[in-house]
């Protein structure tokens, strides 16, 4: 790894350290998490899924929004990578998804329709409890390299600290709050894209891009933007116009 | 919504009955009441209590409404479940229903929101007369039965009878996207969007997950009058 390499990776520990101080937003971290994956690991895609507590997995992220992506997190709720990390709390690991179709029927083939070809699992986890995994995927066959794999494991480690924050981290009642707030106001994001979508005629994708990008350019919280356009209080025109805020109209003289 | 919140007792979902007898037997509380909510935090809020187990459990409700403020409407607000083991440690949140809470006898409570994204129907309110948290078990005992409940109240307002309790857990992100399509193209509410959806898949024997697909797809349109 060269130097300036560890240099960005030494701002994303901060810059993921620095989102924790006040107006945390799970939802906005995790997708900062995943985006970083992509831009700093030898991955093309990273997604983290989180546990509902009733056994299930849900998707709480990913470094795009393409349905073929977000259907690929969706389908581990049966089989797939993640599942299997989640169920044992260690790293699950696949160089070559062709072989992968006894293993995971459902995950192998929707990974290679979205041209992948191999996929590797990091739990999310403290102590005893695994709460999600950071899921990176690769378009060559020969797996996720293990550097990258090892610092994805870092990166998820701040990231379930992150997500419990600096309380008692033994208390599960934070931990249940925590992650129902990440998975409610995940369908948040869901109901709010369909309603941009709708109103721009853009696909979902595009959607989600212009949320974050009002979110970041305004400097607000993705969940709260979200929220505002899902409940029908939102300027549509304003994000869907590019992420500005239109200045105010100026009187003509 | 507004028709269910005022209407009587009978035409209630008797699902809910079953819901908070099992909530006081699985998390081993008290007592359990389920309020439904229209619009909280709104100037035309309403809340109306739709079952208790018990006496307390009405006026914990009564409190909350009386006061505009406790863990149900905090767990609304904020789309995570609200507990607290020992509410006089922890109730200087809600200053107006704290006091009153505690002289009710009431020591913890668990508060667990209905709701599904932007839409939220209410809370299922469970007290104890002891401090103490939920374990973990029953933690999860409480989100599977505000699921149960949101199903219930939803159908309830769809005007059918809660026959298929469950399909909640089953449905994905583009079931939520479809729901935010069709709000913003008829102008009304998440709530109605995600009815109209389950009102074709239901009239057209269509899983709803295959409906919702047309809509984001663009193959569907769902018209006004559906």
């Amino acid at each position: 790894m060269n130097h300036s390499h560890e240099q960005r990776l030494a701002r994303v520990f901060v810059e993921l350290a620095d989102t924790l101080i006040d107006q945390f937003d799970i939802i906005e971290f995790l997708n900062m998490l995943v985006e970083r994956c992509v831009e700093l690991l030898d991955v093309a895609a990273a997604g983290v899924v989180l546990s509902d507590q009733r056994g299930g997995l849900r998707m709480a992220a990913a470094s795009s929004e393409q349905a073929r992506l977000v259907e690929l997190f969706a389908v581990q709720a049966d089989d797939g990578p993640c599942l299997d990390c989640v169920r044992t709390g260690l790293p699950v690991s696949s160089a070559n998804l062709a072989d992968e179709n006894a293993r995971w029927p459902r995950f192998a083939v929707a990974a290679r329709e979205a041209g992948f070809r191999a996929a590797h699992a990091v739990p999310m986890r403290l102590r005893q409890t695994v709460i999600g995994a950071l899921n990176l995927l690769n378009t060559e066959s020969d797996g996720v390299d293990e550097t990258s794999v090892s610092l994805g494991q870092a990166l998820a480690d701040v990231a379930t600290i992150g997500m419990l924050q600096h309380r008692a981290i033994d208390d599960s009642a934070i931990l249940t709050r925590q992650l129902q707030t990440a998975l409610n106001s995940r369908v948040v994001i869901e109901q709010a894209k369909g309603v941009l979508s709708a109103h721009a005629g853009v696909d979902m994708q595009a959607a989600f891009v212009a949320l974050r990008a009002y979110s970041r350019s305004n400097n607000l919280r993705l969940s709260d933007i979200a929220r505002e356009v899902a409940e029908g209080t939102a300027d549509l025109d304003a994000i869907a116009a590019g992420g500005q805020v239109s200045p105010p109209r100026q009187e003509r003289h | 919504m507004r028709a269910l919140v005022t209407a009587n007792d009978d035409g209630l979902p008797p699902a809910l009955t079953r819901i908070c007898g099992l909530a006081v037997s699985e998390l081993v509380v008290t007592g359990a009441g389920v309020t439904l909510m229209h619009r909280p935090g709104t100037p035309d809020a309403q809340q109306r209590l739709a079952r208790a187990t018990d006496a307390v459990a009405v006026g914990l409700e009564d409190l909350q409404l009386t006061v505009g403020e406790g863990p149900g409407l905090s767990a609304v607000t904020a789309g995570a479940p609200v507990l607290v083991p020992d509410l006089a440690v922890a109730g200087a949140r809600w200053p107006a229903f704290t006091p009153g809470a505690l002289a009710l006898g009431v020591a913890a409570v668990f508060a667990f929101p209905l709701q599904l994204g932007v839409i939220g129907l209410g809370s299922l309110d469970c007290h104890r007369a002891a401090t103490g948290s939920l374990s973990p078990p029953q933690a999860v005992d409480g989100l599977v039965l505000a699921e149960l409940a949101f199903e219930s109240v939803l159908d309830e307002i769809a005007g059918r009878p809660p026959e298929d309790l469950g399909w909640i857990s089953d449905i994905h992100a583009e079931v939520h996207q479809a729901s935010g399509m069709v709000s913003n193209q008829l102008g009304i509410s998440m709530r109605e969007a995600l009815l109209r959806i389950r009102a074709h898949a239901y009239a057209h024997d269509l899983p709803l997950a295959t409906v919702a697909r047309q809509i984001v797809d663009r193959q569907l349109l769902l018209g006004a009058q559906e």
